[in-house]
């Protein structure tokens, strides 16, 4: 086990044991991605405030629930999603756009994109990026934020998502070319020939 | 290996979750193929745009606020609020406002706002519909008579219903109206 986990594992125990310093010392830990996570579901910083902190209410009402099977950031990541995706479905603004057939895997077009152009500001660049993933169904914006955004590993998506490596590597990939497709059809002046 | 064999591995080739087994002729295709190394370079490109991320800004004292509600009993999941008075007698504490709560006591002030403006119309309205000052108005034929005058006609109908007088046509009783 990794120094990281064991330390989450103690702070977990001391936090069962009735520790409220050890329960803040984890949400430390983890708020900055949690709040990042929230941040491409919703700009409002109000709504964000409220997703993450419900989602560590939830982790602490059932964190005796914790087995250690998988990393304490994994099944925090994972009530975090749910816990986003539910919320924004109570406020009226569920991210599921369309319904489509996620492990269905299609070759991307023979048209090719380039990417941000060096003099685009760092914003313009966020902005556009924000804008085609909101137009995402749900299911692949998930996987574009974790990996590109989060940086979590196949095998934490896997874990996260509750589904097969495989299963991860052919919703990344399909979700990367409906990334392009809109990109495209929003912005045709990044395609290449 | 095939193209389309190649293709669909390139973004987890990139990603670094190919295993070495499957990343080695990967690597030979590439060196290759044309087609695929602008292909891997597409996908490059396409990883970009996810570079520039958004600083994030956690509210001061985050951490320790949520851990307070945390211990508090706060689970995140309940939308009611304990009414002090009967909290109060139960031995639980209100719980903090929070943002699905501000809402419900928004819509409930202003629901509790409305049903006391639609009373004070009503009693307007109605106080504007009864008869005031000092004279009397018959709603059905608008013709208007002093307050003192119509007393006057009713003492002259009861000294006439007094002496047995019913001969006038104003003296004829109304059913139920006598005395």
């Amino acid at each position: 086990m990794e120094p990281a986990q064991a330390e989450d594992e103690n702070l977990v125990q001391e936090t069962l044991a009735g520790g409220q310093t050890s329960f803040q010392l984890l949400v430390e830990r983890y708020q900055d991605r949690i709040f990042a996570l929230a941040r491409h579901y919703t700009r409002n910083p109000v709504e964000v405030e409220d997703l993450v902190q419900d989602t560590f209410l939830k982790a602490f009402s059932h964190l005796d629930t914790f087995q250690g099977q998988s990393s304490f950031f994994t099944w925090l990541y994972r009530i975090a999603v749910n816990t986003i995706l539910d919320g924004m479905k109570r406020r009226g603004r569920s991210p599921v756009r369309a319904v489509e057939d996620p492990e269905a895997l299609a070759t991307p077009g023979p048209t090719r994109m380039s990417g941000p152009s060096a003099d685009m500001e760092r914003e313009e660049i966020a902005r556009i990026t924000h804008a085609v993933l909101a137009e995402l169904p749900e299911i692949f914006r998930a996987v574009l934020v974790m990996r590109e955004f989060e940086e979590l590993s196949y095998q934490q998506m896997a874990d996260v998502l509750q589904i097969s490596i495989g299963t991860v590597e052919s919703r990344l990939f399909r979700a990367r070319a409906k990334f392009k497709d809109k990109l495209l059809q929003r912005h045709p002046e990044f395609g290449q020939e | 290996m095939e193209c389309n064999q190649a293709r669909p591995l390139i973004p987890s080739y990139l990603d670094g979750e190919l295993s070495e087994a499957r990343a080695a002729p990967l690597r030979r295709h590439l060196l290759d193929c044309q087609p695929c190394r602008a292909g891997a370079q597409g996908e490059k490109n396409l990883k970009r745009w996810f570079a520039a991320g958004v600083p994030v800004e956690v509210p001061k004292g985050f951490a320790a606020r949520v851990a307070r509600r945390a211990f508090a009993g706060d689970t995140g999941e309940a939308v009611v609020e304990i009414v002090p008075a009967v909290g109060a007698a139960l031995g639980a504490r209100p719980l903090p406002v929070r943002g699905e709560d501000r809402l419900l006591r928004f819509v409930l002030q202003a629901t509790a706002a409305a049903a006391l403006v639609v009373i004070a119309l009503s009693v307007a309205l109605r106080s504007l519909s009864l008869p005031s000052g000092t004279s009397l108005q018959a709603a059905d034929s608008r013709n208007e008579i002093s307050v003192d005058r119509a007393l006057e006609r009713l003492d002259q109908l009861n000294r006439q219903e007094a002496r047995g007088d019913r001969t006038h046509p104003e003296t004829t009783p109304v059913k139920g109206r006598r005395p």
